[in-house]
Order: C-alpha cells, then structure tokens, then sequence
C-alpha cells in the first residue's frame, strides 16, 4: 500500500465517528443491558456443563444411572440456550461496533486473532454439545460412554478457553499493561502482551468458580419449579432430589468463591491503588453494603432450605435442636459483614454519624471483623451441610466417637483461628492484617476438607435410620430456591457493575477515555434498576427455555424404586 | 398451577423490588468526569463553596484519605476536639491565616503533616487548577470558619499550575519555571523535594536522590519521571502509586531531558 493510501485509510479512520446513539434507552442502557443479558446465558451454558460432566461420571462410575438420567437433563437445558447466547452475543457486538465505533476499533485492532479463535471455538463447542446431547442413549455403554463423557470434558474445555478469551477483552480495558499509554499506536501492542493483564487469570479463575455457582442456582430453580408442578410423588421426589443437588453445588462452589474475590481485589490494588480505593473506598463503597446484604440472603436461604430438608430425613431430629444457634452465628456474621467502613459521606452525614465512623459500629466495619465474620460463616455453613448429611446414619465404625471427637476440635480450632487473627488484626499494621486473612482462610478450608476425609471413612458401613423421604419438602423450601436463584443472579449483575464501574470515565484505563454524554459512572441507584431489569429479562428467556425443554422432551425422573438405589445425598 | 405459578412471579418481582428499594435508599453518588472550571470575576461566595465541595468530592480526590480517620485528618467534622477545618485552620501555624495555610497544605502538603498521620498527600496544586484549588479552599473555611476567598485570589497564584483541564496529565503544555532548563529550578517547581531527598535536602518519604545514577541509568530516570508505575525501588513498595503521573506533560522535552542528566549524574 502507498504511503497516499496509507495517509487516505488513516483520515477515513479519524473521521469514524465516536459514539452512536440507540433510541429511548440510549447507547449505554442497551450496551448494559445485551452485555449482562449475553454475560448471565454465558454462565449457565458454561456452569452447568461442568457439573452435567460430574454428575455422568458419578453416574458412570458409582453406577447410579439415576445420576446420568440427571446429567442428561441438565444438558437438554442447555440447547436453547446456547442460542439464546449467541443471539444476545452478536446483538451486542452490533451494539458495540455501531453505538461505540472508535473503542471497537481499537479493541478488533489488539485483539482480532483472539475474535476470530473466540469464534472458531464457539462453533466447535456448538457442535461438541450437540453431539454430547444427541449422542446420550446412543453411545451409552462400555468404551462408548467412556467416550460420551470425553466429549462432555472437551464441552468444558472449549467452554473455559473461550470465556477466558473474553475475559482477556474486558480485563484488558481495566488493567491494561503499564506500558501502554494513550499515544500507544495499538497496532504495535503484542497479542499475548495484551491478554496476560494484572487482573486476566483473577477474573478467570473467579469466574469459572462463579459459573458453578450460577448454574447451580438456575437449575435448583429449574428443579423446584418442576417439583411444584409435579402431578405424582415419583415426579416430586426426582425434582426434590434434582433441586437439592443444584443447591449443594450451588452453595459449596460459593464457598470459595469470596477466596477468588480476595485475590482479585488484591490485583486491582497492587495494579493501581486508585483503582483499588475508588473500588473499597471511593464512590463504590457504598455498593459492598448491598453485596453483605445479598450474601447474607444466600448464606441464609441456603442454610434455611437445608433445615427444612432435614425434616424428611429420618434421624435428623437430632440435629434440629442446634440450627438456631447456627442462624444466631449466621445473623451476627451477616451484621458483622454488612457494616459500612470506608465510604463517601457528605458534611452532613459525617456530622450526624458524629465521625467517619459510627459510635459503635466502626469496630466492626474493618476487615478484620468482616473476614472473620464471613470464615464463621462459611463454617457454620459447612456444619449445616455436616449434619444433614450424617442425620439418617449412625456410623458403626469402632473409633467413630474419637472421629467425631476429631471433627469437633478441628472446627474449634478452625473457628479459633479464625477469632484469633481476627482480633489480632486490631493490634497490627495494615500491611500486616492483610496477611491474616490467609491464616484464617487456610484454617477453614483446612477443616473443610479433613472433617469431610474423616466423615467419608466414618460412613463406611453406617447405619441407617431410615431412607430419605425425597419429595415430601414443603413449598417453603422450593420458593427459597427460587430466592437464591434470582439473588445469584442479581449479585452477578451487581459484581459486574462494580467491575466495570471502577474504569470510571474510561474505555480503557488511563488509555482511551469516553468522552461520550454517558462517561459518568451512574450510582448504584440507577445500577439497581438496570440490574433488575436485566434479571429479569434473563429469567424470563430462562423460563421460556424451560418450558420448551418441557414440550420438547418428557422430564427424566425416576419411577418409584429405582430412585432408593443408590445415592441418598450427594456425598453418600 | 396458575396459583403456583403467580407465587413464584411474586417472589421473583418482590426480591428484585427489595433489592432495588434498597439499592436506591442508600445515598447516590456518581462518579463524574473531570469537568473544565471557570469562576469569573463576579463569582459568588456561595458559587466558590459550591464548586469547591465538588471539587473535594469528585476530582480532588480529597474524599479516598480525609474522613476516613485513618490515612488523614477528618475535615468536615471534628479532629481530636478542634472542630472541623475551617474552624482549626486559622490557628494551625502561628502568623499564617487559615487561607494561607490551607494554600500552602495544598502546595506543599509535606510541610504541615499533622500528628500521627503519613505524609502521603500528593502536591495539589499539581494536580488542580487554581480555580479548583482555591475553591476546595473556599469550601474547607466554610466548615465551621469563615470563607474569605474571592475571585481576586485565583489568577494571582499559581501561574505555574496546569490550567484548567482537571486531573493528572491532563493540561498538557505548561512547563515548570518558565521552561527553562535549570534542573535545580525544575525540582523546586516540581515539588520533588516534598517527597525525595536530594543532596541533603528535602523528605524522606520517597526514596533518597542523592545517589539515584548509581542504581538507575539516564533511560530508567526517564521511564520512572514519565511512568512511574514502570518500577518500584525495594522497600517503597506501600508508596507505590504516590508520585504523580503527570510530570511527563508538564515539562517541555528540553526540560525533561535536562532533570533527566543532572539526576542521573548524582552516582
């Protein structure tokens, strides 16, 4: 090309125009809302593939075929929503390429080779699943099915590389490399140098964990909308079943969730501190009320629907007398949690708090209150889980009192270590109480992970006092899944906010700023009401994909019998 | 079914509405771009405070460190039994009026560093116009003092400051003293010394000057002046992040080039 041509492709470059405009809602609203809407279909068809593979190879291995009936359903929901996400990907791609023009330039010309792999993997996922699905009662025997299940791993694998190649995009925007500036000419950006950014593989790793979680969630709701709508016991007892299972994947992937957000939020700091306090402590601080409120809902909802489940376990009277000392932990946690720290106050709300802080509460909006409130939590959680599982079994193993004994000291000293850092953290410098929050964080998953060694050994053999009554769950218990649903939904559109938001007045940070008429970072006010409506379209696109799942096949529960072989609880 | 099925619609739209009352019943604040300021010479006192509270809770930034109690003094409300700034401010440094004071706290922070507090606050008058520094400044004596700033003060001061683009790099063009090519001038405009130490003079906040050729070369003096993002010195780690961006789009190159020999001749 010649040096004119050149100077030519150049002007007609900076005569793009910058910014589109989209009627009634405006180019910000509908980049927002096909941007989330796309987002909350990536999770579910992302989430629940990896959880349809883990259940087939319980099925495959335990020989439960109960579980790979299970597994099999929870693909057939995926379908109509792959389309559904390619449908809201490419709107926003139009979205983005006529309403932000000059920003989606810049972006195609860093990251083009990523587009056009992004897009190849996509096809190739597309295809694998429907050979996943298509393929089930065909190749379900022997080697076949070893080989059905192998397809169903490269789902996830295509699955992951392809989210984590729209991961380096956005986290691109939010921490590019520290070299790039705005007079960076990005056709000089290196392809890799671009996607390896600070915050790339923290957003990877929290948001294959938060995948799990959403898609537990969304087919526990799946589940128990199926169980209202049961005609027969066997029916109820299936979708009984199906959404306790989603609940507990649900619940325990959220479990390590807050570990990934730690290491998240500690490389946007370390990035750039600004960032980090604008994040904490700026305009947003105020957001992280909410997100206590929100996860104080799960932590409840979650414990609630297993309190409730105890009730058709034969045994688990036993238990039921301690769950209102694990709600007092929950509730004081979620107090504790949900107290405000650092965050904007004018004149007048300083003045009427009488300081930065409230009289009494400042104590307890640190982090060394909020970390230890949020690992009692998640004990307590796990103690919930503990007793659910052990109520309609007496272990019969000779040294079952000493591994009892064990487990209850190793949550005392968990729950020691806890406080002990906790308050601790008061005494010591900053520099030195972030370090903390690892010592409490091993202590818990250190007790998660040996008191379920030694539950597991201490279950051989146990008796049982009496079979699970699967279906025989009040409504309560099947609103509360819809209730965690819709909260995980409404947490993930909220966390995307904050992500986002914390860019402020930039398509880029620091790099390309917006200069367009929506470059405010709105408040969380109107956030909400952007969040609410985006759920909402989510779930009722969800509800429709459900209902056509329901005409195109009959539901896979398990006739009377079949469903007593075999797994009683997951774990079992 | 039907029944069930307006239940579950019910709860779906009754969580999201709770979520969003309350979402909208916590105060609002929005996160605004940098806007140009422009008082004229009739503004009023009400218009500076006005402008000035913007400043201190939007781009001055001033709202990440005071009020929290922790990383500085509270301003707007009581600071260990003094009262709020604009009513200790007049008595902080004898012989100094509050506006006085609080002009030179803006433009050499390191040199009134309050008790029990890290000297961490950046230049501002680096960082804002003298429109927005002088109506922060008319905004703090209104807390519990007496606002005497008028459109006099702010062209007299500061020729040197970045005009009126707010924020970090973004006036672009003004250079320190006059442009010339004094390093030792340059350093004193740039307000080096609030932070390092060079030749036995200045802080110690920021790492010591005095022999920085011996551990950098020339282009590594030019990469930190101009990203200083780009390295950390061992053992500033917590600081990381302090020094401002913006020195690459306050000098001239000449300038630049100039501070960039003479400091990496200090072996």
């Amino acid at each position: 090309m010649t040096d004119s041509a050149l100077l030519l492709v150049q002007a007609a470059a900076d005569s793009t125009r910058a910014y589109g405009e989209f009627p009634v809602i405006g180019a910000r609203a509908f980049v927002w809302i096909t941007a989330e809407v796309h987002l909350m279909f990536a999770a579910f068809v992302l989430g629940v593939p990896m959880f349809a593979v883990v259940t087939e190879a319980i099925g495959i291995f335990g020989g439960d075929e109960r579980y790979d009936r299970l597994s099999k359903e929870f693909t057939r929901l995926l379908l109509v929503a792959y389309s559904a996400t390619a449908i809201w990907g490419a709107m926003l791609v139009f979205g983005l390429s006529t309403l932000y023009p000059r920003f989606w330039a810049y972006l195609t010309t860093i990251f083009a080779p990523s587009m056009w792999l992004y897009a190849a993997l996509f096809f190739i996922e597309s295809f694998t699943l429907y050979l996943y699905y298509y393929g089930w009662d065909r190749w379900k025997k022997g080697r076949a099915k070893l080989g059905h299940w192998t397809l169903g791993i490269l789902l996830n694998v295509w699955g992951t590389i392809v989210m984590f190649i729209a991961n380096s995009w956005l986290t691109y925007m939010m921490s590019p490399p520290r070299d790039i500036t705005p007079t960076t000419d990005p056709t000089t950006i290196k392809l890799w140098h671009a996607i390896a950014n600070a915050t790339w593989m923290p957003i990877n790793v929290h948001r294959v964990i938060a995948n799990v979680v959403f898609g537990g969630a969304i087919v526990g709701a799946y589940a128990s909308y199926r169980f209202l709508a049961a005609r027969t016991d066997e029916e109820r007892a299936h979708y009984d079943w199906m959404g306790y299972v989603g609940n507990f994947i649900a619940m325990s992937a959220l479990i390590v969730l807050p570990f990934a957000g730690y290491w998240l939020g500690r490389e946007i700091y370390q990035y750039d501190q600004s960032m980090g306090i604008t994040m904490m402590g700026g305009f947003m601080s105020w957001l992280w009320v909410i997100q206590a409120f929100l996860i104080a809902v799960l932590f409840l909802t979650g414990n609630y629907y297993l309190w409730i489940g105890m009730g058709r376990i034969p045994g688990a009277e036993r238990f039921q007398p301690y769950t209102k000392y694990l709600l007092i932990v929950l509730v004081l946690g979620a107090i504790v949690w949900g107290t405000p720290h650092t965050m904007i106050a004018d004149s007048k709300e300083l003045a009427a708090m009488g300081g930065s802080h409230h009289p009494f509460l400042g104590a307890l909006g640190v982090m060394s209150a909020k970390n230890t409130a949020v690992n009692l939590m998640i004990l307590t959680t796990f103690l919930s889980f503990l007793m659910y599982r052990r109520a309609n079994t007496r272990p019969v193993v000779p040294w079952a009192r000493t591994g009892t004994i064990i487990q209850g000291a190793m949550f005392a000293v968990a729950a020691g270590v806890v406080l002990f850092y906790g308050i601790r953290g008061y005494f010591v410098e900053a520099i030195v109480r972030i370090g903390f929050s690892v010592y409490q964080v091993l202590a818990v998953l250190s007790c998660i992970v040996f008191v379920t060694v030694i539950d597991v050994l201490m279950a051989r053999g146990a008796q049982s006092l009496g079979a699970i009554r699967w279906g025989k769950m009040p409504p309560r218990s099947q609103y509360a899944l819809f209730i965690l649903a819709v909260t995980f939904t409404w947490l993930m559109g909220l966390m995307g906010f904050a992500r986002s938001g914390i860019r402020q007045y930039w398509h880029v940070w620091q790099v390309m700023q917006d200069t367009s008429k929506y470059a405010a970072t709105p408040a969380l006010g109107y956030a909400s009401k952007m969040i609410s409506l985006c759920v909402l379209i989510f779930l009722s696109l969800v509800a429709f994909v459900f209902w056509l799942g329901g005409l195109a096949e009959k539901s896979t529960f398990v006739a009377s019998g079949e469903g007593e072989k075999g797994a009683r609880h997951v774990g079992h | 079914m039907w029944a069930t099925n307006a239940k579950i619609i019910g709860i779906v739209l009754g969580t999201l509405a709770l979520y969003t009352l309350i979402a909208n019943k916590i105060p609002q604040v929005q996160s605004e771009v940098p806007q140009a300021l422009t008082l004229g010479a009739n503004v009023t006192p009400e218009q500076l405070v006005a402008a000035g509270e913007k400043v201190y809770t939007g781009i001055g930034g001033c709202t990440t460190c005071h009020g929290l109690g922790e990383r500085a003094p509270n301003l707007l409300t009581d600071e260990k039994g003094q009262g709020p700034i604009g009513a200790r401010c007049g008595k902080r440094e004898p012989g100094k009026t509050c506006k006085q004071y609080l002009y030179e706290s803006l433009d050499n922070p390191t040199a009134y560093v309050v008790s029990g507090y890290q000297p961490i606050m950046p230049v501002m008058t680096r960082q804002l116009s003298p429109a927005q520094v002088w109506s922060v400044i008319a905004f703090l004596e209104s807390q519990g003092g007496t606002m005497d700033v008028s459109a006099s003060d702010i062209p007299a001061t500061s020729p040197t400051s970045p005009t009126s683009t707010a924020g970090a790099g973004g006036a672009g063009g003004a250079a320190f003293a006059g442009g010339g090519t004094d390093p030792k001038a340059i350093i004193q405009a740039a307000g080096c010394l609030a932070c390092h130490k060079l030749d036995g003079q200045g802080q110690v906040i920021a790492p010591d000057l005095t022999h920085v050729g011996s551990r950098r070369d020339a282009e590594s003096i030019r990469k930190k002046i101009l990203d200083p993002a780009s390295s950390v010195t061992k053992g500033y780690e917590k600081l990381a992040g302090i020094m401002p961006k913006s020195f690459g789009t306050m000098m001239n190159a000449a300038q630049l080039e100039a501070l960039v020999q003479y400091l990496a001749a200090h072996k």
